[in-house]
């Protein structure tokens, strides 16, 4: 009784998580493994040689169809004004030449459902190559005949086709990983990226975790403050971009002129051209729009602490500095790790506010490795490359997880 | 005992803390009503306008930033309607029902939050292209990649707030499991059901890179994604720029303001444990 019990728990529960896990696989498993097979494939999109991926090497069998059909209409204008029998014979070897390929096409090469590019081993790779060097040297030796010509240029033209029909492997291998390895520009972008994540999220746990502590001490206005604190965190990221962007703006931004005045920088126009000017306004920008949510966080975690354990160890005689030490911060360990955590992936992946506020400039000097492999495979079409540059990224939020939890000793899942 | 001082000083902190977060939203939305000939130079820098304008609003409702509106708010909706219903689907099975590979399913999940999004970005748009879904409002299938998980792990910390015994009463009475489900459990379980529906919405509507490749069209851009595009590559005009910020963050304020109690607890809910 219990077992079938057990048996109809479990094909209830099936059912029920089916539908997330059709989506899971269709729009983040399915995904990921293709961006991973992309990753070994010379793959660009605007390359028609390499827009697919190929293991094998390719034989556009229409192109070459259509080129012999040019070939042949060619030699029979070629024909009509030639002089030599000389010629005449090479003319007519050429169209025999043309007829066993043809032949050749049609027994081996074509597939029954008459498909335009075709998949060709290496042996039948070998004899297309044999194919295009045969015509092309024997095309040649017509030419250097002495005749009144009239389709030379047009022939050599059309003839070259035969080149593009033959569409090799792209199959790179470890290749992508190892330009990426090598990429001065992705070594410039994880820089950028980690010098970014580190100042953003430092600053946002620290001013986080001092306003977490002040909203849980506030009695007034605790309302008020929640309620302000949620929009910086709730608007979307490309609009806090576009309203810093207007502030930082050197001929009528508020705050580079404020800066300016400071004697921070030394010209107002300097914050979104400079940059080490942009890398701050970028920060500035990031710490106030997610200090906030970070104080949230931290404040949810602060209130779990209950009261009684302050009472007891501030009747031992700890001071409030010895409290914070002993009692809060152990204590909210698990909420500073999921706060952190959280940020420094986020922070790490940063996109928006950057594509928003400068594109990566000035002259790709606050490009983040996101904006960098956007650019790669949207702007210049490489997905094969883009595709290891964001797996090298992916691999990098690993560690930086691992990291995490090996330091903080804290556990993922709770069971 | 908090002595006056104290109080006061942290008074003072709030104080400056409210002001640098809505300063900016104050200061963009006081430009929006600048002409534009206050906007540049030295008149820039003043706080009020000495002519105050309508004109950058009424230029802006000239170009197709409602229409942009309308699509984000079309797909925020339907991406939050069968996000949430399958999100709660699935978390009621890993909350309370015993089956194998739950704990893979709940690493799985996990792991789909914190990859980058940039790696799906590729693959999908690739397939986009070839079903012809590039530029319609197929795009709210992918975007259950960002939402799922959060909506999954709210309503997994609320399921498991329900009282086994009212389930198992019900049970006992002879209902099947989704019976129960569907009557018992959800009803009690409608908190959080919202607020997981307002985690969702928000995250859709903020979404800007998936957007920007699969509906690149200026009949399917999202506002998102519209707004940036204001900002063109060698003239901005700042005043429809600032008029934009504030009628985009119009929505964004009335969820906040509307919402607030949910939202704290989406955020908090994944992070704080027990």
């Amino acid at each position: 009784m219990k077992n079938i019990s057990k048996i109809v728990e479990s094909k209830t529960a099936y059912i029920l998580i089916l539908p997330a896990v059709v989506f899971i696989l269709l729009f983040s498993i399915i995904p990921i493994g293709e961006s991973l097979r992309y990753a070994f494939f010379d793959f660009q999109l605007n390359d028609q040689a390499k827009s697919g991926l190929y293991i094998n090497a390719n034989y556009n069998i229409a192109l070459y169809d259509e080129t012999a059909f040019y070939i042949r209409s060619f030699l029979d204008m070629e024909e009509e004004v030639v002089t030599k029998d000389e010629t005449k014979l090479q003319i007519d070897a050429i169209r025999n030449m043309l007829d066993e390929y043809d032949q050749y096409m049609l027994n081996n090469i074509s597939s029954p459902d008459m498909a335009s590019v075709v998949s060709v081993n290496n042996e039948k790779l070998a004899y297309v190559t044999k194919i295009r060097d045969n015509i092309m040297s024997s095309l040649e030796k017509l030419y250097s005949f002495d005749e009144p010509f009239v389709c030379e240029e047009d022939m050599f033209a059309v003839a070259s086709e035969l080149d593009t029909a033959i569409i090799s492997s792209n199959f790179s291998g470890l290749n992508n990983f190892k330009s990426v390895l090598t990429d001065t520009r992705v070594h410039s972008t994880v820089g950028f990226t980690l010098i970014f994540t580190f100042i953003s999220v430092f600053f946002e746990l620290c001013f986080g975790m001092a306003l977490a502590l002040i909203m849980n001490k506030a009695l007034k206005g605790r309302g008020i403050i929640r309620t302000v604190s949620l929009i910086p965190w709730a608007i979307p990221t490309a609009v806090a971009a576009l309203i810093w962007s207007y502030l930082y703006n050197g001929s009528s931004g508020i705050i580079s002129h404020l800066f300016a005045w400071l004697k921070i920088i030394p010209e107002p126009t300097e914050l979104l051209l400079s940059s080490t000017g942009s890398l701050w306004a970028i920060i500035l920008a990031d710490v106030w729009k997610t200090t906030p949510y970070m104080a949230l966080l931290l404040l949810a975690g602060l209130q779990t602490i209950p009261h009684s354990l302050y009472e007891s160890s501030s009747l031992d005689g700890a001071t409030k500095l010895q409290q914070f030490g002993s009692v809060t911060l152990p204590l909210l360990k698990p909420s500073i790790f999921v706060a952190l955590l959280f940020r420094t992936l986020d922070a790490f992946r940063v996109f928006d506010l950057i594509y928003v506020l400068t594109g990566g400039g000035p002259g790709g000097t606050t490009e983040s490795v996101s904006i960098y492999a956007y650019k790669v495979m949207f702007a210049q079409t490489r997905f094969g490359y883009g595709s290891a540059v964001v797996l090298v990224m992916a691999l990098t939020v690993g560690l930086i997880t691992f990291a995490y939890i090996k330091l903080l000793n804290v556990k993922l899942i709770n069971d | 005992m908090q002595t006056a001082k104290t109080s006061k000083t942290i008074m003072t902190v709030i104080i400056l803390y409210l002001l640098i977060i809505a300063f900016p939203f104050i200061w963009v939305t006081l430009t929006s009503f600048k002409p534009e000939s206050e906007i540049w130079g030295q008149s820039a820098l003043k706080l009020f306008a000495d002519q105050p304008t309508m004109e950058h609003y009424e230029a802006l409702f000239k170009t197709t930033i409602l229409n942009s509106l309308k699509n984000s708010f079309i797909i925020a909706s339907i991406t939050t309607i069968y996000v949430t219903l399958i999100a709660s689907f699935c978390s009621y099975a890993i909350a309370r029902l015993k089956f194998k590979f739950k704990k893979v399913l709940v690493a799985v999940i996990l792991a789909t939050s914190m990859f980058p999004q940039m790696i799906v970005v590729g693959p999908i748009y690739r397939t986009f292209v070839k079903l012809g879904w590039t530029n319609s409002f197929y795009i709210t299938l992918p975007y259950s990649m960002i939402t799922l998980p959060v909506a999954t792990f709210i309503l997994i910390t609320h399921f498991a707030k329900v009282p086994v015994e009212m389930e198992e009463s019900a049970y006992i009475d002879g209902a099947s499991k989704i019976r129960t489900f569907f009557r018992i459990i959800l009803p009690l379980a409608m908190p959080g059901i919202f607020t997981s529906a307002i985690m969702t919405f928000i995250g859709v509507w903020n979404e800007f890179l998936l957007s920007l490749t699969l509906n690149s069209d200026e009949k399917f851009r999202t506002a998102t994604v519209a707004i940036s595009f204001l900002r063109g590559q060698f003239q901005i005009f700042w005043g429809q720029v600032t008029a934009a910020t504030v009628i985009l963050t119009i929505p964004t304020l009335i969820i906040v303001i509307l919402f607030q109690k949910q939202i704290i607890s989406g955020i908090t809910s994944g992070a704080v444990k027990e």
